[in-house]
């Protein structure tokens, strides 16, 4: 017999009923958000020391490039950006950057368009495609993220999305740390140590 | 002294042990006190996680299969061990039919317990631990003695050492941040050439058929994007139904480990890359270990299959702050380890465990899912007196006693008795040296008793 | 109206601090009951039950329910021997038709000392004074499996003269433990012991409990380590027996 026989054989029952568990999510128990001020709770959460993001806030998409400029001057580092190859990116003007779209290994800032935000915890959520590349977001010093103000939801729940399921679905909610050693906090661990989310209130 | 002793009394002597675990576990317990009492009724919220994870386990085989479905669907390819061996030899098949060298893997405690990292170098496959806690156990060439914090018996001064005679270009400045550089300098260009990733699964769903991972540091998706194979070793218990399930599990898991809302990376993969994908493994493997689960479930730790690896329990525990992780002698410390390691090794290798807990209740107040760990520890002292597993003294001793117990007018007689023969031996109000009960008075002293009990000085004073 | 209630003496009480008993007795006449000690009890069978001794743990449990049912109300002062009584027996019994019900009977009519007389009858002490500061430890099977928290507070409260100091880490569990404590000496002695520094560190006159394991544990340690801070059980202030000797102190 194989393993699998083995162990499915020791669980034989009834099949659950979807009702069941569909019963054990109602009125869940969560933090209170206030659904008429989303992007004032959602900017309350990623002030929090465990998540410790700056933000900034542009009208149009063509502001873009002008608020990535600003905060690499901030943070004293150059305007060199790895960009994922999203067609609406196309549209900026990208002139005084220099662009790649393969993360290296020291790469120092990426930007990546956050499909929802979540009030609750302060999350960006994103899903990887042709058009989302998943492994920048995990190595750049500095994650810069473009998020639409209207893409705010309230809860964790309100994180899946639409349509297929991509390869991977991940939420980031504040920068690679780590309390390894005696529990002592350190940000970047392996990755971004800053996070910088970019509102997009059009 | 019993192989644990001998750990227990080691561990009692290590001043800087203490010192290192008080500061990693104060702190967590600092921070979930803060967090359940910002959250909501945390208490109707763990009787809702425990109620999800009884769900899942009363229907685990539906539910298995349905995973599998979904995940099979998504791409990846499902395997299943019945065992600790048969699970790390799939892994270091697939390992060996891609021709890998190197693995990168995301700590994960269900690959401690299978025993992979021995497995992998026996069979001469390079590996890379990217969790910063793990990587500082590899370097040392030890256990992990915390399941959040596997390396929370170490100080900032061992671990700076360790570094600096280990890592290519290690840190010069003595503090924390440049340690924690030093270890990603050294990790980040061996991390992104590994071949294979291997990784836990703090969820599985099972309505999706994706693999849920938490971590901090992000070295989860570091280590398992770039290489060109994943493979996932999951417990058949980490299922949940969907993923509004999972969100439930997550509020949980998060502030009872640590006490933040959320973990920073919670990512959910589901199969391989796919066609215009710019990155991400051309293979997804799950293997599903079943490493005496199912055993559990039919002899009464079914509760203990909720478990949701915390670690609040050992955090909030006066005897694992005492002695740590390495003391317990398993993969699971503290009061969860006292009680899956009897599952795991036998009770036999394991019975000082289950008797080295106050049985006051601290880890089920403080548990997520509300296992009845106390109840559960009872349960394995029974198994063990009822096999023979207890020592004759105890047995005679105890028997004895209960004896007596029985017998109301014999036991009057002999509590009068040993109070008398007591008070022989006591000094003022103290009894300083007890024969029979050095444990006792080695640390503390006795009072000495009444010259008559209760019992007598009432029937003469009530006339009874 | 007089309220008979039966005293569950424990046999620890009973062997080495008898006026824990005779405090109860008393807080509990000022209360207006009519007190009872059935003859028929000795050990509630809490050492064979967390020694995995479940037969014997099962014959002293039947002993016990035999020699209390007939009372309407059943009183102990040890959070850990009520706890045994009121949660543990009915477990014992599971699947057991004739002793099911009247382990669940006892259960029911089964009180800690303080959370019956705060709780059930709603007495204070009345013109007790004892002018001291104490501290107060939550013994851990009183605090979790009874929710012993608030009521020896408020009955204490009521006591003249008499401050209480927070304990830091008032909850966290001595060390005790029953076997515990003499199967795992070193380890409970290193819990015993911060638990001692944490008294000390209150500087009070007195350490207050609920549970004479846990008070002879921690006030044997903080003899040994020369403080003076005397321990009762806090029924003897709520009683007005504060000023008897303390344990350890000789009459």
């Amino acid at each position: 017999m194989s393993a699998r026989d083995a162990i499915l054989a020791r669980l034989k029952g009834a099949a659950p009923d979807r009702s069941q568990a569909d019963a054990l999510l109602i009125a869940p128990e969560r933090p209170a958000v206030d659904p008429a001020a989303l992007e004032a709770e959602f900017l309350a959460r990623l002030a929090l020391p465990s998540v410790s993001a700056s933000h900034d806030a542009i009208a149009t998409l063509a502001d873009l490039p002008a608020a990535i400029a600003r905060y690499l001057d901030a943070q004293g580092e150059a305007r060199t950006l790895c960009l994922p190859p999203d067609p609406r990116l196309e549209r900026c003007d990208w002139s005084g950057f220099i662009l790649h779209d393969v993360a290296a290994p020291a790469e120092t800032a990426a930007l990546a368009i956050a499909r929802r935000g979540i009030a609750e915890t302060g999350s960006l959520v994103f899903e990887t495609g042709p058009a989302a590349p998943m492994l920048p977001n995990f190595l750049a010093l500095h994650h810069i993220v473009l998020l639409a103000s209207r893409d705010i939801a309230p809860y964790l729940e309100d994180a899946p999305l639409p349509g297929p399921q991509p390869r991977a679905h991940y939420w980031i909610t504040g920068v690679s740390g780590t309390t390894d050693i005696e529990g002592t906090y350190v940000r970047g661990a392996h990755g971004p140590r800053f996070l910088h989310v970019i509102l997009l209130r059009d | 002294m019993s192989a644990f002793d001998t750990r227990a009394a080691a561990a009692l002597a290590d001043p800087i042990l203490k010192t290192a675990v008080e500061r990693t576990a104060g702190t967590a317990e600092a921070k979930r006190t803060l967090a359940v009492s910002a959250f909501p009724d945390f208490g109707a919220a763990r009787t809702r996680a425990a109620a999800i994870k009884d769900h899942v386990i009363a229907h685990l085989g539906a539910y298995l299969e349905q995973f599998e479905a979904n995940a099979v669907a998504a791409g990846a390819q499902v395997h299943w061990a019945a065992t600790a061996d048969e699970a790390c030899r799939i892994v270091i098949d697939i390992c060996k039919a891609s021709g890998a060298r190197t693995v990168a893997r995301s700590k994960s405690m269900l690959g401690e317990e299978i025993g992979l990292p021995h497995a992998l170098a026996q069979a001469g496959i390079d590996r890379i631990e990217t969790d910063l806690a793990e990587h500082i156990i590899q370097l040392a060439d030890e256990r992990p003695s915390h399941i959040i914090w596997p390396a929370m018996h170490k100080t900032r001064e061992q671990v700076s050492a360790l570094f600096k005679a280990k890592h290519r270009t290690p840190h010069e400045e003595e503090t924390i941040a440049a340690m924690a550089e030093s270890a990603r300098r050294e990790l980040r260009t061996r991390m992104l050439g590994a071949d294979v990733g291997i990784s836990g699964a703090n969820f599985l769903i099972a309505d999706t058929g994706a693999v849920c991972t938490v971590t901090n540091e992000g070295n989860a998706e570091l280590s398992l994007v770039p290489p060109r194979v994943h493979i996932v070793t999951a417990g058949i218990e980490k299922i949940v139904p969907s993923m509004g399930h999972a969100v439930h599990m997550l509020r949980m898991l998060a502030r009872s480990a640590t006490g933040a809302a959320l973990t920073q990376y919670t990512t959910f993969y589901a199969g391989p890359r796919r066609a215009g994908d710019r990155d991400g493994p051309e293979q997804m493997h799950i293997v599903l270990v079943d490493n005496g689960r199912t055993k559990m479930r039919e002899e009464g730790l079914a509760d203990m299959l909720r478990c949701i690896r915390c670690g609040a329990c050992m955090n909030h525990c006066v005897v694992f702050r005492q002695i740590g992780g390495h003391a317990y002698g398993g993969t699971y410390p503290g009061p969860m380890g006292a009680v899956l390691t009897p599952a795991l090794d036998g009770l036999a290798q394991s019975r000082d465990l289950v008797h080295a807990c106050t049985l006051n209740g601290k880890c089920q107040q403080v548990c997520p899912v509300r296992i009845p760990l106390p109840t559960l520890l009872k349960g394995w002292r029974e198994k063990s007196w009822r096999e023979g597993l207890e020592p004759t003294s105890m047995r005679f001793g105890l028997g004895l006693w209960a004896w007596v117990a029985q017998r109301p007018a014999l036991y009057r007689f002999g509590a009068g008795l040993a109070v008398r023969a007591m008070r022989l031996l006591g000094r003022g109000g103290w009894i300083e040296r007890l024969p029979l009960a050095g444990g006792w008075t080695r640390h503390r002293a006795m009072p000495k008793p009444a010259a008559r009990t209760f019992m007598d000085q009432y029937r003469q004073e009530r006339g009874q | 109206m007089t309220q008979s209630v039966a005293l569950f003496v424990t046999c620890l009480v009973d062997m080495m601090r008898p006026r824990i008993g005779f405090a109860a007795i008393r807080a509990l006449e000022a209360a207006g009951c009519d007190v009872v000690v059935p003859q028929g009890q000795t050990c509630c069978g809490q050492p064979a039950l967390n020694s995995g001794d479940r037969a014997h743990a099962i014959a002293l449990a039947k002993q016990t329910i035999a020699a209390l049912e007939p009372c309407p109300a059943i009183v102990v002062p040890s959070g850990s021997c009520a706890g045994t009584i009121r949660c543990h027996y009915p477990e014992l019994f599971e699947g057991d038709a004739d002793w099911l019900p009247r382990a669940q009977a006892v259960a029911a009519k089964t009180y800690e000392i303080m959370a019956y007389l705060d709780e059930v009858l709603g007495w204070k002490p009345d013109g007790v004074r004892l002018d001291a500061t104490a501290t107060y430890h939550d013994s851990c099977s009183g605090l979790r499996e009874l929710g012993v928290k608030a009521q020896p507070r408020r009955l204490l409260a009521q006591v003249q003269g008499l401050s209480l100091t927070p304990l830091a880490g008032e909850e966290t569990c001595c060390g005790f433990g029953g076997t515990f404590c003499v199967k795992y000496p070193a380890i409970s002695n290193a819990i015993v012991g911060e638990k001692a520094d944490a008294i000390a560190a209150t500087g009070a006159d007195l350490l207050l409990a609920g549970d004479l394991g846990c008070l002879m544990n921690m006030a044997g340690k903080l003899h040994r380590d020369g403080s003076p801070v005397r321990a009762y059980h806090a029924i003897e202030l709520i009683a007005g027996m504060g000023d008897g000797p303390a344990i350890g102190e000789e009459p």
